[in-house]
């Protein structure tokens, strides 16, 4: 079992220690779930991410190789910035979910589940030797990780920053600055729906001394308890539930999740990458979704939506759904998240010292359930209502996130 | 206090105190609680239900998972505490006077004997639990 730089931290600090994908990682500190997600909301969750695998691309043929293995399509991406991106397979699913991040002009980082990370390493290998010039290298242990998520990040951030600037405040900016002594690269990306949100990669030697430097500024420490409920109020996907094969044992099409749309780019007529056949197969069915045309549902027949129980209760993952009588597919994550209360004033919005929580999740079900209707979901052979949403949280400006109820 | 003297336990982390009569009081240990984490969730019987020794009367959700909670005693349930239902806060204060959560009239009452007494249930925490 592995242990991250900031292991004996967890400890310190009264964590109890999971085994997550060969790690021994923190699920939750004393504080507990709720509390960790309340205060990521409302103040700076400081997340240990070391775990999450982490791939250096470099020399000439990078591009070309990673034009090949990704659906997004690193050409368009700028020096100093990230995006979303799937390592597809061949039956348009999904591989894995990761990030692709271009801090400078010949370096890309790749950023992988760690549940998938030997999956996907074997994967790019086997693929690399057919790119010349394009070097793949595991950096997982040579850097550690952290996410800083929550309206105070920014603040806390920039007050231990003692020379560069932050990225731009641009979703998925890259930057570098340093950081008492140590240099680090910064990205303004996260996995809590959290629009101020950073992740910053750190040389394994300095880790240690930014950690405390974080926890000294105010950040609180989030296990992956609440790392769980934070993306899952946020809708967003995680490989094994959202992506990858589905309860059925059927592999789910990548275009099942909505974020597919920023993973995935076509613009490129004569890029050829693993799965595209399916792939714009499976982005023309959503076409004619948006339309109102399910005459054809074959590649795509069902899509991940957001939910929310309206009887008390929590659904989880593996409830069957139902809708005007029969059913449609099933939860494929969900749980109970807490939320603050809050007061609105036109956009503005002020966050209560109370809380409530509600039972949200996601699930995937036909592809003709429209969002914004009444669902049912079993649990222990009870049908309980709930409905599809568009979101369980949205952004207000603050910026913070506030429960859409 | 982690285990109270006066209860009697079950593996499965319940345990129950005689009231009066055949009315026994049931609730989950301290122990249990805490290794739950935050309790989001609570489903307890109606009075009037029937349960079966060992068989489940209720579910306690955290964040995490969903567990049934087990009969100690078979019987019929005499009142549920839909205080600490609503508020299973309240729990972590206290697992054995406020926190109780059903009230059964036993009909065996026998049954009580065969529960690990606190030495027990004690030693089990620290061997096997």
């Amino acid at each position: 079992m592995r242990q991250t730089p900031f292991y004996d931290r967890h400890s310190a600090l009264g964590a109890r220690i999971v085994d997550f994908a060969g790690w021994q990682m923190p699920i939750q500190y004393p504080q507990g779930i709720v509390a960790e997600h309340l205060t990521t909301r409302r103040h700076a969750g400081l997340f240990d991410v070391s775990h999450m695998g982490r791939f250096c691309i470099t020399g000439k043929g990078a591009a070309r190789f990673l034009r090949y293995v990704l659906t997004n399509d690193c050409d368009q991406l700028a020096i100093g910035q990230a995006q979303y991106t799937v390592l597809a397979n061949e039956n348009g699913g999904a591989m894995d979910d990761a990030f692709l991040y271009r801090p400078t002009a010949d370096k890309f980082l790749l950023v992988v589940n760690a549940s998938n990370k030997d999956k996907d390493w074997a994967h790019l290998q086997t693929h690399v030797s057919g790119f010349s010039d394009a070097v793949l290298e595991d950096v997982s242990e040579t850097a550690a990780m952290l996410a800083l998520q929550g309206p105070q990040s920014e603040a806390i951030l920039r007050s231990l920053v003692t020379s560069g600037a932050l990225p731009q405040a641009r979703r998925n900016a890259v930057g570098s600055v340093t950081v008492g002594s140590t240099e680090v690269c910064v990205a303004r990306t996260g996995y809590t729906g959290e629009p101020v949100c950073f992740e910053v990669f750190i040389p394994a030697q300095g880790a240690l001394a930014v950690w405390d430097k974080l926890i000294e500024a105010g950040a609180s420490p989030v296990g992956l308890g609440a790392r769980d409920t934070l993306r899952l109020e946020a809708g967003l996907p995680l490989y094994g539930h959202e992506l990858g094969i589905g309860k059925d044992g059927r592999e789910i099409p990548v275009y099942a999740i909505p974020q597919a749309a920023f993973a995935i780019s076509f613009d490129d007529p004569n890029r050829k990458f693993i799965g595209r056949p399916l792939l714009e197969k499976q982005a023309q069915a959503r076409q004619r979704y948006k339309a109102g045309d399910f005459s054809d549902t074959g590649v795509l027949p069902k899509v991940v939506r957001q939910m929310r129980l309206l009887d008390k209760g929590i659904a989880r993952d593996g409830a069957a759904v139902y809708y005007e009588g029969r059913q449609v597919g099933g939860v494929t994550s969900g749980t109970m998240v807490p939320c603050w209360d809050y007061t609105k004033d036109g956009d503005r919005i002020e966050l209560r010292d109370t809380h409530a929580q509600r039972a949200v999740g996601l699930c995937l079900v036909n592809a003709d359930v429209p969002v914004g209707v009444r669902i049912e979901v079993e649990i222990r052979e009870k049908k309980l209502n709930a409905q599809t949403v568009v979101r369980n949280l949205e952004n207000r400006s603050g910026p913070v996130t506030a429960a859409v109820l | 206090m982690m285990i109270d003297p006066k209860a009697r336990y079950m593996k499965s982390h319940e345990w129950a105190k005689h009231q009066s009569g055949n009315i026994f009081t049931v609730g989950l240990t301290a122990y249990a609680i805490e290794q739950l984490g935050d309790i989001v969730y609570m489903e307890l019987p109606e009075a009037g239900k029937k349960i079966d020794r060992e068989g489940s009367f209720g579910v306690i959700e955290s964040v995490k998972s969903a567990s049934d909670m087990y009969a100690p005693l078979g019987g019929t349930v005499r009142e549920a505490n839909t205080e600490v239902r609503d508020n299973p806060d309240m729990l972590k204060k206290d697992a054995y006077e406020t926190g109780w959560l059903i009230k059964i009239e036993a009909s065996s009452p026998a049954e009580f004997d065969g529960l690990m007494d606190a030495a027990a249930y004690q030693k089990y925490l620290e061997t096997e639990a």
